[in-house]
């Protein structure tokens, strides 16, 4: 079968993954984006590229398959039969925990340290924070590009409500940090700072005041304690979004969005495809998961009685004859929807970028033979690839 | 093990729709919604995430965020956004508006919305609940019957339901946990408020609604409603009946081969996730002793109207008999 879409510039995402040295595959929930990330990845290595994927929260047969199946797993060389897979590595971060992970890492003594994971407010409320496990997966790629270990890293971004989170965690991490408000909470809760704000400025008075009533003296002292410590954790945060924020707009960056050809998916997508030319990235490709496609595109249906006869046959039952044929016509229906949606689609998209259309299969692919099976439907197969 | 349901699924005050993003949580939100307006409840469905998919899945453009809008007699939808739920909060509990007003623009208040953990949801759950409670000043009568909560994905989601309960323990002295207990109690009395959960029979979305079932009756103990499973494929035909036909090849007409071909090999892909579906729907049943309703894959070219009213028809019959069916079994 070949897709339906027709791939524009077909050598497109062979380039992509050939020519970029970050690759970020975004989209919204449940729509593949681990399985795309991870077939890109092994075409990359077949390629002959030094090639790792970072998975978030990967099905356990295909964290198996990429051998990363015990729990933030560092960079494992993929294997397959004890042989190493191209040059294939891949490692899962570990969603949870990510703020301790943060902690351990950046506190500036032991003895900060233990204060903050100690400390009654972080403890019941450290899930909460915002962002923190895109930022843990932004820093992780950061390590990996400075580590200069790898020609390509495919990245595979955390479930979250709107794609977008992903790009603006390390701006909002600065946002809480921002040492010039958070000056205001860090000071001992007692201490003659608050006193003199809250008589200096009536409206900051009137809001401490609630303030109080709302949480309690002592959980306050608390919240100023845990701001205090953080601050001191995160000296070098400034500079450091800075790399990341750069590392994201880098012309060796490249995203591509991976979406479905449904309704509500398509309309995140246009969302996310406007957000991203705002903020400066770059989208090269998109991938669609789950396309139905009709038989040529033709866009005639093909009525059940023509199927009947040819069914009946190759030796199907009256019954069975019926059935097939009118599976057909639905799965026809669900292909000319898809192609409409798609085509709509592509008519939003600003720039001309390759759209690829993988097929709905069959089984859950969990295999590094099942994200080969993909390749088909990503890249032009017939043509040798090229390594140059 | 969960509690069996007592009552009728839209006798409760409050509905929480949690599952993997992607399986259709919205979707099931509005067929409840309509459901429940069509048996008589007056109903609002509460959007989370803030994108307006359910207004626009009942045809409507999506509304100001916190503002109830209807979309059908006895039924409204209503996008929650937990900082301005907040500003919503304070007007009523803050007397003075120059006052309130001063607040809303100091720098430090808009820092400490965006910054301060948790509160974003905790508001969420707060204006939730608040809608739930909330009696319409002209009738004296309840604003809504129903509230269904169209929670986010499951991470989030989880984020929200344990907010309450954290704030509680965090600030038990102070208003905030005076009222956090508030939405603890609503949340966690099987009487007012039912989570269901949403899935696919598919592995990655039965392995969260799996965890979810665990840390929805062991570490939050909220009363679960049901489990509705969503794109269920449910063939006529199976793999052996296909692998019986002759080959396309024995065709004389290659237009006709071709053609063959792609009908079998339509039937295969429905065959086969079926079976995939059948493999799932096992898992689901084995581990998440909860009344279950399926609702099987659309096959039409557009999900439209027509495809909402036979959906709602599919969930009618399910949860009529199963509402029936409770209902002796509690009073026996």
């Amino acid at each position: 079968m070949r897709p339906v879409v027709e791939v524009e510039n077909m050598r497109g995402l062979d380039d992509i993954i050939g020519k970029h040295k970050v690759i970020i595959c975004a989209g919204s929930g449940g729509v593949g984006k681990t399985t795309t990330a991870a077939s890109l990845a092994l075409r990359a290595a077949l390629m002959g590229r030094r090639t790792i994927v970072m998975t978030i929260d990967p099905a356990k047969r295909l964290a198996n398959a990429l051998g990363v199946d015990a729990l933030g797993s560092a960079s494992t060389e993929v294997t397959a039969d004890g042989a190493p897979v191209g040059l294939l590595s891949a490692m899962m971060l570990d969603q949870k925990g990510a703020w301790d992970d943060l902690v351990e890492r950046h506190a500036p003594s032991e003895e900060v340290r233990n204060r903050i994971l100690a400390n009654h407010f972080y403890q019941h409320l450290s899930q909460s924070f915002a962002g923190s496990q895109e930022y843990m997966a932004i820093e992780q790629l950061c390590e990996l590009h400075a580590s200069g270990k790898y020609d390509l890293i495919v990245v595979d971004t955390p479930p979250t409500r709107h794609a977008l989170d992903f790009l603006e965690a390390p701006q909002r991490i600065a946002d809480f940090l921002d040492r010039s408000v958070v000056k205001w909470f860090v000071r001992p809760y007692f201490s003659a700072g608050w006193a003199t704000m809250r008589l200096v400025n009536r409206t900051v008075g009137f809001l401490f005041r609630r303030l109080e009533d709302a949480t309690g003296v002592s959980a306050l002292s608390q919240v100023s304690e845990f701001f205090s410590d953080m601050s001191g954790l995160f000296e070098n945060f400034e500079p450091r979004v800075r790399r990341v924020d750069e590392l994201l707009r880098a012309r060796e960056t490249a995203f591509v969005l991976v979406a479905s050809p449904e309704e509500q998916v398509l309309g995140e997508a246009e969302y996310f495809l406007q957000k991203i030319d705002e903020l400066g990235m770059s989208l090269r490709a998109v991938v669609l998961n789950r396309v139905h496609s009709e038989v040529d595109g033709s866009r005639k249906a093909i009525g059940a009685e023509k199927l009947k006869p040819l069914l009946r046959h190759l030796g199907a039952s009256d019954d069975l004859a019926r059935v097939l044929a009118a599976n057909f016509e639905v799965y026809e229906s669900l292909g000319r929807g898809d192609t409409l949606r798609i085509e709509a689609f592509r008519r939003q998209l600003k720039r001309q970028v390759p759209v690829a259309a993988v097929p709905n299969f069959t089984s859950d692919v969990h295999s590094l033979a099942g994200l080969r099976s993909m390749h088909p439907y990503l890249f032009n197969e017939e043509g040798s690839v090229s390594l140059n | 093990m969960a509690k069996p349901i007592r009552s009728d699924l839209f006798d409760r005050r409050l509905l929480v729709n949690v599952g993997k993003g992607g399986v259709g949580k919205t979707t099931v939100s509005c067929l409840l919604g309509l459901l429940a307006a069509q048996r008589g409840k007056k109903t609002l469905i509460a959007e989370v995430d803030g994108a307006g998919r359910a207004a626009r899945l009942l045809g409507a453009q999506p509304g100001e965020v916190g503002m109830a809008q209807t979309v059908r007699p006895l039924l409204s939808v209503m996008s929650v956004e937990g900082s301005a739920a907040l500003a919503e909060y304070l007007q009523i509990i803050l007397p003075v508006k120059r006052v309130i007003q001063a607040v809303l623009a100091s720098r430090i208040y808009q820092y400490f919305v965006a910054a301060a953990p948790g509160l974003k949801e905790l508001m969420t759950i707060g204006k939730i609940w608040y809608e739930a409670e909330r009696i319409d000043d002209a009738s004296g009568e309840r604003s809504w019957d129903l509230v269904i909560l169209d929670a986010p994905a499951t991470g989030h989601s989880m984020q929200y339901l344990s907010m309450p309960r954290a704030a509680h323990e965090v600030f038990r002295s102070g208003l905030v946990g005076r009222e956090s207990q508030r939405l603890v109690d609503l949340l966690s009395d099987p009487l007012r408020t039912a989570v269901n959960l949403i899935t696919t029979a598919e592995e990655m979305p039965v392995n969260e609604a799996i965890e979810m079932y665990g840390r929805l009756t062991e570490d939050l103990q909220m009363p679960l409603g049901y489990l509705f499973i969503n794109r269920v494929h449910r063939a006529e035909f199976d793999e052996d009946a296909i692998a019986q036909l002759g080959d396309p090849a024995r065709l004389a007409d290659p237009k006709d081969r071709a053609l063959a071909a792609e009908v079998i090999r339509r039937a295969r892909e429905e065959a086969g996730w079926t079976a995939i579906n059948a493999s799932y729907l096992q898992k689901l049943r084995d581990c998440v002793p909860l009344p279950a309703v399926e609702l099987p894959y659309v096959y039409a070219e557009e999900f439209g109207v027509e495809q909402v009213r036979d959906l709602v028809a599919v969930m009618d019959v399910a949860l009529g008999a199963s509402g029936r069916r409770s209902g002796k079994h509690a009073r026996a």
